[in-house]
């Protein structure tokens, strides 16, 4: 697998993409940051001929999601198409309504995971996150039909203000149920830039004893892990998450995966580097894919990105501690190149708490070198910046 | 002792799999377990179609690769076997070779 992340992001291949077919969705979620609204999706035909695009441009890994999937009445039709392109299909969903009947069609199409959302093993806890009343237990109902019918079952926990002391839980279910979990951390402004599922975040003083739990640096093998056979064959690092393998060396002085071998497709569309940065690249109605991917100047301006040369980030003395994302940074500080507030300081209690004396990112301690600067030079440095804007 | 059937050889369609930069790589959903083909193992791996016995791959190496004929079939023989252990291939009785 090291060896194919090298070379696809040397040479920019598209190796991962993560496709959104609705943004439509049967569950409210506090966090969610899509527009539930339909606003065009891609027809039938059109999300074909984006799968034709995909296949000829050397895409392999394909996580279909949403939105909830399975409201799109084409589905079937769509992991048909996807099947016979000999794509490595994951889904995401929340699975409320998944059937027997439906969980054998998505073994029909080869479908090789199923990630669902559970916010909680407790119901009162998750429904009210998802706003469905009863949805805990249809989407657990869910599971065990799942994996009768031989898919392999994810189970994905966005930990929030709602649920942050849920981690436990869901972990003890995943390791009863006999099936991997992620656990995450981040919540994101929603795709139109409002902030409002930003309210649900936990504050970084909040996650510390989640981060501080033994249990959390346990690093047991997750049951369900797939297993590498002999000579050529290795297990994938690239499964339900599109950008994951960023520990990967090939992605070393790179900030992440999108844009360089990963990007992420709206259910309008539109072609981003990644669902984190909502920049379009371009669009699938207008241009076929390779245009977009080969020659946008997003994607160039994307891909000369080095962490080395980042202005404030690459001076920062715990950034080894620092899981920045250029998407965040650009639309929680505004700028894909700098530094922003949540990953800082989430970094500077990760190096606390592996034994760093007094962690201080370089967003913060320029911050302190500011504060102690003679008002004359403070007065310059701002006239200076003033100037260079105009 | 009758000698064995003559068999052609056909990709599992469960596989997921793409040839990038000259390379093949195929996932197997139902192990996650990824196998990669250089760039003879890719050329062979395009030419199973299900209508094509060990022989005339072998057949289609020596045109295409500076290789002889007894090479080629052993290593197309080996490389055979050991994707059908992977269960990465099939056999199907040359009577009833059917499409990819």
């Amino acid at each position: 697998m090291d060896r194919l992340i090298a070379r696809t992001v040397e040479k920019h291949r598209p190796l991962s993409v993560h496709f959104d077919l609705t943004y439509r969705c049967n569950e409210r979620c506090v966090h969610c940051y899509l527009d539930h609204d339909d606003h065009g999706e891609l027809t039938t035909a059109e999300c074909l001929k984006v799968l034709h695009d995909l296949a000829r441009s050397g895409a392999l890994f394909l996580t279909f999601s949403g939105g909830e999937i399975f409201l799109r009445p084409d589905l079937y039709e769509i992991l048909a198409a996807a099947r016979g392109l000999h794509f490595d299909i994951s889904l995401k969903t929340n699975a409320l309504l998944v059937t027997p009947e439906r969980a054998a069609r998505l073994r029909e199409f080869d479908v090789r995971r199923v990630q669902i959302s559970v916010y909680s093993d407790i119901p009162a806890v998750h429904d009210a996150i998802t706003k469905v009343p009863g949805s805990l237990l249809r989407t657990l109902a869910a599971i065990p039909i799942l994996l009768e019918h031989g898919l392999q079952v994810k189970l994905a926990c966005p930990l929030m203000q709602e649920n942050l002391m849920a981690y436990r839980g869901v972990m003890a279910l995943a390791e009863k149920l006999g099936i991997p979990y992620i656990l995450d951390l981040t919540i994101t402004p929603m795709m139109n830039g409002s902030g409002g599922p930003l309210a649900h975040r936990a504050s970084v003083s909040s996650l510390l004893p989640v981060l501080q739990d033994p249990l959390m640096h346990a690093c047991k093998p997750q049951p369900g892990a797939p297993a590498a056979s002999a000579v050529n064959a290795s297990p994938p690092a690239f499964g339900g998450a599109v950008s994951s393998g960023i520990e990967n060396l090939a992605y070393e002085d790179l900030p992440c995966s999108a844009g360089h071998n990963s990007c992420y497709i709206s259910p309008y569309g539109d072609v981003f580097p990644c669902v984190q940065l909502p920049q379009a690249a371009g669009n699938l109605r207008r241009e076929k894919f390779d245009e977009i991917w080969y020659h946008a100047p997003q994607l160039e301006r994307l891909r000369a990105i080095r962490e080395s040369q980042l202005p404030i980030c690459s001076r920062c003395e715990i950034r080894n501690y620092c899981e920045r994302c250029p998407g965040l940074a650009l639309m929680e500080g505004g700028d894909m190149l700098g530094a922003y507030e949540r990953a800082c300081a989430l970094a500077e209690e990760k190096a606390r708490l592996a034994g760093v004396a007094v962690p201080i990112s370089a967003l913060h301690s320029g911050r302190e070198i500011a504060s102690f600067q003679p008002a004359p030079q403070a007065e310059f440095a701002s006239l200076a910046a003033d100037s260079s804007s105009d | 002792m009758s000698a064995p059937a003559p068999v052609f050889w056909q990709k599992n369609p469960a596989l997921a799999w793409r040839e990038i930069d000259g390379e093949t790589i195929i996932i197997s959903p139902n192990d996650s377990v990824m196998h990669e083909l250089n760039d003879t193992g890719s050329f062979l791996w395009k030419n199973i179609d299900g209508r094509k016995s060990a022989a005339e791959l072998a057949e289609l190496l020596v045109e295409n690769y500076e290789v002889t004929p007894d090479i080629a079939l052993s290593d197309t023989q080996a490389l055979l076997e050991e994707m059908a252990s992977r269960k990465l291939l099939v056999t199907v009785p040359a009577t009833l070779g059917v499409s990819p």
